[in-house]
């Protein structure tokens, strides 16, 4: 039998989770102000960067499709938006989690979070558009306009959202931004972990991919099958 | 250019015949206006705003939410319908076969639809500032330049996506759940711009706004000409 070198990948990647999940349990030194709250950072960071990471891959296939009409630019741009949508959902219920306990909610209106739900909600739009277009076509037409307007918009509401709220910042927790004064082992893990997430994207992509044009066959072969179908009546008598 | 007006002229043409889009858009934003309006406290927007407490919010200041938000479901409910005009009719169908730049169609639409959303504006905002208490030298006239950028971004993004839904299913929900979120830096921009000019009587350093919402606008006014051709083509 061929071996799939997309399992292989699979493999990898389990090993490399389950490496960085025990990394991040056992390993890596507490945070001394947050505590244990903080190592959820290794999962939420990562997942923000692939959510980011796969939305400007919806944009770059989505020209591509629009200039070349090739299926396959198309198939790389839905399943991305998909695993993309997936992702920014990782992002934002780890971000609540955080929240709570370093926050006191779940919730805060930081621009930061607020650009990352609009995005949420102009993907969810995109796949529901794209679970309702009707001819498949014109649905991927369409869907790369969405794919470039949504990603054109994102330094725009980012202005909006950060101007919004004026003189009043809402953040107050100073958070881990400068790398110079993590411990090394934070960095490491933390490094992994984007290096985790970003190999977990291109598997999900590679699979994603593998459905939609799994998909395509399907349909086609029903299109010469309906066809066949009434060249050829039945006749009886 | 001149393609560009006839085909505005068509839509309006249509429009002043069926009256089908504007009424209804008035209609819309006025029930809406006197609904958010009419859940403000009795003289809440004309009082002079007491220094708030930290973290209270006066009702000045989600005054231009309330407007643009009720101005904006409108407009989302008036692109739909305009848009649909055209498959309804197969007027679609006959701008397809003509020899017409595609990009000159989305302008044609847009200008039809830029003007549906000002008429409905010039008789939604003053009614807005009547219910509201609102006395109109402390909004006149630097809502206007608001109403033209703001209008136009939103007019932009309804035309090319209303176009773009009309043949999906359940197309009614889908503009607005495409227009919505894409449309969040001009409805804010408009928002923050109208509170603005109500508490303090002239913009002051919100005036960026209008940078961002003119580069809002310059930016889906580009992306509709360019991507037109792909959202209607068959």
């Amino acid at each position: 039998m061929k071996k799939d070198p997309l399992q292989l990948t699979q493999t990898v990647l389990a090993i490399g989770f389950m490496a960085g999940l025990v990394a991040i349990f056992f390993w890596v030194p507490t945070e001394a102000f947050q505590g244990v709250s903080q190592r959820i950072v290794y999962l939420h960071a990562p997942s923000a960067w692939v959510a980011y990471l796969a939305f400007g891959v919806v944009l770059v296939c989505s020209v591509a499709y629009l200039k070349t009409s090739e299926s396959r630019w198309d198939w790389v741009a839905h399943a991305s938006a998909k695993v993309g949508v997936l992702f920014t959902a990782t992002t934002l219920i780890t971000g609540a989690m955080w929240g709570k306990p370093i926050w006191g909610a779940f919730w805060a209106w930081d621009p930061r979070l607020t650009l990352t739900l609009v995005l949420f909600l102009i993907y969810l739009g995109y796949l529901a558009f794209r679970a309702n277009a009707g001819d498949e076509n014109r649905g991927a037409r369409i869907g790369a306009v969405i794919g470039i307007a949504g990603f054109m918009v994102v330094p725009l509401v980012h202005f909006s959202v950060d101007w919004w709220r004026g003189q009043h910042p809402s953040r107050t927790v100073v958070r881990p931004e400068a790398s110079a004064a993590l411990p090394q082992e934070m960095l490491i893990v933390l490094l992994g972990m984007f290096a985790v997430f970003t190999l977990l994207y291109l598997v999900l992509l590679a699979l994603g991919v593998r459905v939609l044009k799994l998909e395509d066959e399907v349909m086609e072969l029903e299109a010469t099958f309906l066809e066949n179908a009434v060249i050829t009546p039945h006749i009886t008598g | 250019m001149r393609t560009i007006l006839a085909l505005a002229a068509k839509d309006l043409r249509g429009e002043s015949r069926a009256k089908q889009i504007a009424p209804v858009m008035v209609v819309f934003a006025l029930t809406l206006v006197f609904l958010l309006t009419f859940a403000l406290p009795p003289g809440a927007l004309r009082a002079p705003v007491p220094l708030p407490k930290a973290g209270a919010i006066s009702a000045r200041e989600i005054t231009g939410l309330l407007l643009w938000t009720s101005i904006f479901f409108a407009a989302v409910i008036g692109f739909g319908r305009s848009a649909a005009a055209d498959r309804e009719g197969s007027a679609g169908d006959g701008l397809l076969l003509a020899p017409v730049d595609p990009a000159a169609l989305y302008a044609g639409k847009l200008i039809g639809n830029l003007a549906f959303l000002l008429a409905t504006e010039l008789v939604a905002i003053p009614l807005f500032m009547l219910f509201a208490n609102i006395a109109p030298g402390s909004l006149l006239p630097g809502i206007l330049p608001v109403m033209l950028v703001a209008s136009l971004g939103m007019a932009a993004v309804g035309t090319l996506f209303g176009a773009a839904t009309q043949y999906a299913e359940a197309r009614s929900l889908m503009l607005p759940l495409l227009a919505f979120p894409l449309s969040l830096p001009v409805i804010l921009g408009a928002s923050k711009l109208t509170s603005t000019l109500l508490i303090e009587n002239r913009f002051g350093s919100e005036a960026r706004w209008f940078i961002l919402m003119a580069v809002f606008d310059v930016v889906f006014l580009t992306l509709g000409a360019v991507t037109f051709e792909f959202v209607i083509e068959e």
